[in-house]
């Protein structure tokens, strides 16, 4: 039994999943689900298709080269059944198959870091200019507690990170 | 899904390029023709100057269809086109190479060596 890839999709095929097509040259496009293989029979092309890993991979959005993906790597060559080895490599998949999630995730958090500190500093900005809207600025300059004091804070990457990520 | 009147390609070199269906073997009342099955066939068209000539009446093995092929581990396999192997009444294959990938349900219907021809076996 093997666990396939999806030629459309890139996930796993499970058995008794998807279909197969064999083309006239024997290649072997294997499809997850009726989806894939609908976008391959109107001839889609994956890597423009943005729900793909392909698309996601080809545009910086997945990560892409990691130690952990030598892992997977299809090997032609049959190994000798070696009790011991199998034994490690069964301990070993649920370890790096949780390295690589984590740094998946960490990749992603990374990429969209920017744009949640774009958004601070965006909302502090129109705090400080639109108040008006909220409140009419003489009001604001008669009552000390409403006014907003005028901080400088200066956004680091470092200190973002820190943070819990917004929802 | 092989019927009377289905146009086949030859996925040998026998000599024969294409086949219609006339009659499938087995069932008198069997109506499809499914990979694995010997069905009788009319060569269509023909490479000149082999054995085998047009509007000559043979027997064929069908080794790829269109309709899918469902393997009892829930496996879906299907091809480009509609294939079929001349065969000898033996079921001995008429040409000597095959072309394209054959499926293993070939053993279970006993065509061995069109099997140990095949350039690829899924």
């Amino acid at each position: 039994m093997r666990l396939e890839k999806c030629w459309f999709c890139s996930s796993t095929i499970y058995p008794g999943h998807g279909i197969q097509f064999v083309r006239n040259d024997a290649k072997i496009f294997r499809f997850c689900r009726s989806k894939c293989h609908k976008n391959f029979k109107m001839k889609r092309n994956p890597r423009k298709v943005k729900w793909t890993k392909a698309y996601r991979r080809l545009h910086g959005k997945d990560m892409t080269q990691d130690s952990t993906f030598e892992f997977e790597r299809k090997r032609n060559r049959p190994q000798r059944y070696d009790r011991i080895n199998t034994e490690k490599v069964l301990q070993a998949i649920p370890k790096i198959s949780k390295v690589k999630a984590t740094r998946e995730k960490d990749h992603i958090t990374k990429r969209l870091s920017v744009g949640r500190v774009n958004r601070r500093t965006e909302d502090r900005r129109e705090l400080e200019q639109s108040i008006s809207l909220v409140k009419a600025p003489s009001v604001l300059k008669e009552d000390a507690t409403l006014t907003l004091p005028k901080q400088k804070v200066t956004v680091s990457y470092a200190q973002t990170e820190n943070t819990p990520m917004e929802e | 899904m092989i019927q009377p009147q289905t146009m086949l390609n030859v996925a040998d070199n026998s000599g024969a390029r294409k086949l219609m269906c006339i009659r499938i073997i087995g069932a008198s009342n069997q109506r499809y023709a499914q990979i694995g099955n010997v069905i009788v066939a009319v060569i269509k068209e023909a490479v000149p100057n082999m054995s085998l000539e047009k509007s000559e009446v043979i027997r064929a093995v069908v080794v790829r269809t269109r309709k899918e092929l469902k393997r009892e581990d829930g496996m879906i396999i299907k091809y480009d086109d509609n294939a079929a192997v001349i065969i000898d009444q033996k079921g001995n294959p008429k040409g000597s190479r095959i072309f394209g990938a054959i499926t293993e349900e070939l053993r279970k219907f006993r065509f061995t060596k069109i099997l140990s021809l095949a350039p690829d076996v899924l």
